[in-house]
């Protein structure tokens, strides 16, 4: 298998190989290309902002633009939420700062990137930022996360922070028919509305979509295919689980939840979050009725990362939704 | 093939120190102690987790080396008196017992097992009687402990060479047992001596324990037959401790009860996480007492392996969560062993085959596990079906085995 084989996800087959073939973000690409005309004062960088909004392609962007095409030799790639703990990301930082601590060319660093770093934890965090401050003469590290709130301040004033915000509606439509006609598909503009009503601002999610809906019908991507797609694609046990709970039947939903948890294997930070973005989904609850749900969620989530156990501060958020199910109810029986 | 009556434990007791699984170091540590550093440290304590061979190794180096073992262990009281009965004797004493000694023997060694279960009252004086005789003996000293951090055996920490005794490495106790299932003829499924050596947590003991008493039956022994290991390796205080826990009139009672149950809490506030639906069968009240368990377990978090000082404030968040509505308590039967551990037991080889794809997918495409599976297992899928062979998947590499997983899974 080779590294320059042509990727065969449209969001790998897509993605920009460097700097200028970024659209959009704009003020973000040309800070950073001022970076590379003098790499030398490239500082700790951090990407900030919500899923699908390009800060992994900014970084791998950045990584082709600082060593061209062997850029893998000369960076390494983290994920936190995938390393069991800091001594592993240790471990791998120190055996990869080993055989690249000279850099490339007039580069002297190597790259480390490391996603979903607010993942971590405090502990971890304190930990890393020693390990940026041994590492610091020899690489750079490129922090992404979705919320810099959740990096403690000494990584965040080391580094130089950009923010990404969604990727606007009108640009991503744009995009996806771009790609549609390079992979000669009809995307038809109702279709291209729906996905992007759907990806809420994420691109990749967008990407999949599309190409997931490709599959469906020779040469052609309607509304009825992605709404077709959209419907497989969402998380049903989550959906069911919420439901559950919300009419009261505790047991049916927390039966569900260890399913999800058991056969699956998400994590208990991975299914509040699809808790979350699954509730406001729902079309039968209130705005306010959402916004009060919202703060339980926000509660258990906070103690799911002080805890010992996830599935307990699940069960936990499952009864206290069973507990305001019952107003749900009333309130139905009211009108 | 006639059956042997004897335990297990015994039978395969180690009789050279070669027959210890694992603990390379201690164990190197003890014999260089023994044979050539006593000049350093007159005793010796070797601590660690249950059942990881320390009494083993002190009876195997003894046997090897030619001395007698005189033993005292927390069966025996450890006041001053009574030590100094059976050890000053044992320790002093050397002149006549090199009178008895043949060629062979090289004297005593005294050893003190299980020394943190020197109780405050009843051994009063117990830790400086046993430094006195470590001061004054003349022959070697040997302690051996679980939990060394008791303040009470912190004056005899300074007298003695320390070594640490860890778990034993999972696919060592499976050897072991492998071993153990050989010779007594019986067939295992590998998967059944996996559980029962992951169920031991390294301790090596109650896995030769497990494995004699699944395998009494007949010489088979499949993954079926080891479901049983966790409700019967918990003693019978767990169902006792719960049952008491949810009948409890208000949250002293509760309290003290927890205080005095020795079972393990980790798997107590599972348990109670369970059962807590048949307790409180109105909405209202369950989401009450989980509220109380749900911050227990966040004390859990914060007690972490080191600040046992905060356990009390874990206790009594979870004592409160039993005396919600003491009135409302009728008699149910408990859910145990916890549904957790049951249910990533069984689901552990489905888990293993989405993580090894979710890992390829992470790796092509630059996301966590986490994302690969949320986002880009049911889009996969969803291609998967309409077209079979569809090139992504040697893309991504997937092995047959996966590719087929992804076919028969059920959408999320």
């Amino acid at each position: 298998m080779g590294i320059n084989e042509e990727p065969l996800m449209w969001v790998e087959k897509y993605r920009p190989k460097n700097l200028d073939e970024v659209i959009g973000l704009h003020d973000i690409v040309e800070s950073l290309k001022a970076f590379m005309r003098n790499p030398k004062t490239m500082p700790h960088l951090m990407l900030t902002g919500v899923p699908g909004t390009g800060k992994t392609t900014i970084a791998l962007a950045i990584a082709h633009e600082l060593y061209g095409k062997n850029w893998r030799n000369f960076t390494l790639e983290l994920n936190a939420s995938d390393e069991r703990g800091i001594d592993t990301v240790r471990d791998r930082i120190k055996d990869f700062s080993r055989y690249s601590r000279s850099g490339f060319g007039d580069i002297p660093f190597a790259l480390i990137i490391l996603d979903e770093s607010d993942q971590m934890t405090g502990p971890a965090q304190t930990a890393l930022r020693r390990i940026m401050e041994i590492g610091s003469r020899t690489s750079r590290f490129i922090l992404i996360c979705n919320q810099s709130s959740k990096i403690i301040e000494p990584i965040q004033s080391r580094c130089a922070i950009f923010r990404f915000s969604r990727v606007d509606r009108q640009a991503m439509k744009e995009h996806l028919q771009e790609i549609a006609k390079k992979e000669k598909v009809e995307l038809q503009p109702e279709a291209a509305e729906r996905i992007v009503e759907y990806s809420e601002g994420d691109l990749r999610h967008a990407i999949n979509a599309l190409q997931t809906a490709a599959a469906y019908k020779e040469g052609v991507v309607d509304e009825k295919t992605v709404s077709l797609v959209i419907g497989e694609a969402s998380p049903i046990q989550v959906q069911k689980m919420i439901r559950k709970a919300l009419y009261g039947d505790f047991m049916e939903s927390r039966k569900t939840m260890y399913e999800i948890m058991g056969s699956y294997g998400f994590s208990g930070s991975e299914i509040i979050r699809q808790i979350q973005r699954e509730l406001f989904k729902m079309s039968d609850i209130t705005p306010e009725q959402k916004a009060d749900l919202s703060n339980i969620i926000g509660e258990y989530d906070y103690r799911l990362t002080q805890g010992a156990n996830s599935d307990i501060q699940l069960s936990a958020l499952l009864a206290q939704f069973a507990k305001y199910g019952k107003d749900i109810e009333e309130n139905y029986a009211a009108k | 093939m006639q059956r042997n009556e004897s335990l297990w434990v015994e039978k395969y007791r180690p009789k050279k120190k070669e027959d210890i699984m694992g603990n390379e170091e201690a164990k190197e540590l003890f014999v260089e102690w023994l044979k050539n550093k006593r000049h350093t440290k007159k005793a010796v304590l070797l601590y660690g987790p249950p059942g990881v061979g320390k009494t083993a190794l002190v009876n195997a180096v003894a046997n090897e080396f030619n001395y007698n073992v005189i033993e005292m262990n927390a069966s025996d009281t450890r006041s001053e008196k009574a030590i100094n009965l059976l050890a000053k004797p044992a320790t002093s004493y050397t002149a006549l017992d090199n009178f008895t000694k043949t060629k062979e023997t090289k004297g005593n060694v005294l050893f003190l097992d299980e020394v943190d279960g020197i109780a405050g009252n009843e051994d009063r004086g117990g830790v400086n009687a046993i430094i006195k005789i470590v001061e004054k003996s003349l022959v070697p000293v040997i302690m051996a402990a679980n939990n060394p951090e008791i303040d009470k055996l912190r004056p005899l920490k300074k007298v003695c060479l320390l070594i640490r005794f860890q778990q034993v490495r999972i696919p060592l106790v499976i050897a072991l047992l492998q071993k153990i299932c050989i010779t007594e003829n019986i067939k295992a499924e590998f998967e059944a001596l996996e559980r029962i050596a992951q169920n031991s947590r390294g301790d090596v003991r109650s896995a030769i324990n497990d494995l004699q008493s699944l395998s009494e039956e007949n010489h088979i022994l499949t993954i079926q037959d080891t479901i049983i290991l966790n409700s019967r390796n918990k003693d019978i205080s767990m169902d006792d401790t719960l049952r008491g826990f949810f009948s409890a009139q208000s949250i002293a009672e509760a309290s003290n009860l927890l205080r005095y149950s020795n079972v393990d809490y980790d798997e107590f506030i599972l348990t109670v996480s369970d059962n807590l639906p048949k307790r409180y069968s109105n909405n209202e009240e369950l989401s009450c007492a989980y509220d109380y368990v749900s911050q227990a377990d966040v004390f859990r978090g914060r007690v972490g392996f080191e600040n046992w000082h905060l356990l009390k404030y874990f206790y009594n968040s979870l004592a409160q969560a039993a005396a919600v509505n003491p009135n409302s308590y009728k008699p149910f039967t408990f859910i145990t062993p916890p549904i957790k551990i049951i249910t990533l037991f069984w689901t552990k080889s489905k888990r293993t085959i989405l993580g090894n794809i979710c890992n390829k997918i992470g790796v092509k495409c630059h996301v966590s596990q986490d994302k690969a599976k949320s986002e880009f297992v049911p889009f996969i899928k969803s291609m998967l079906d309409k077209k079979k062979a569809h090139p992504i998947l040697a893309w991504f590499n997937f092995t047959a085995e996966e590719v087929n997983f992804l076919n028969e899974m059920k959408r999320f």
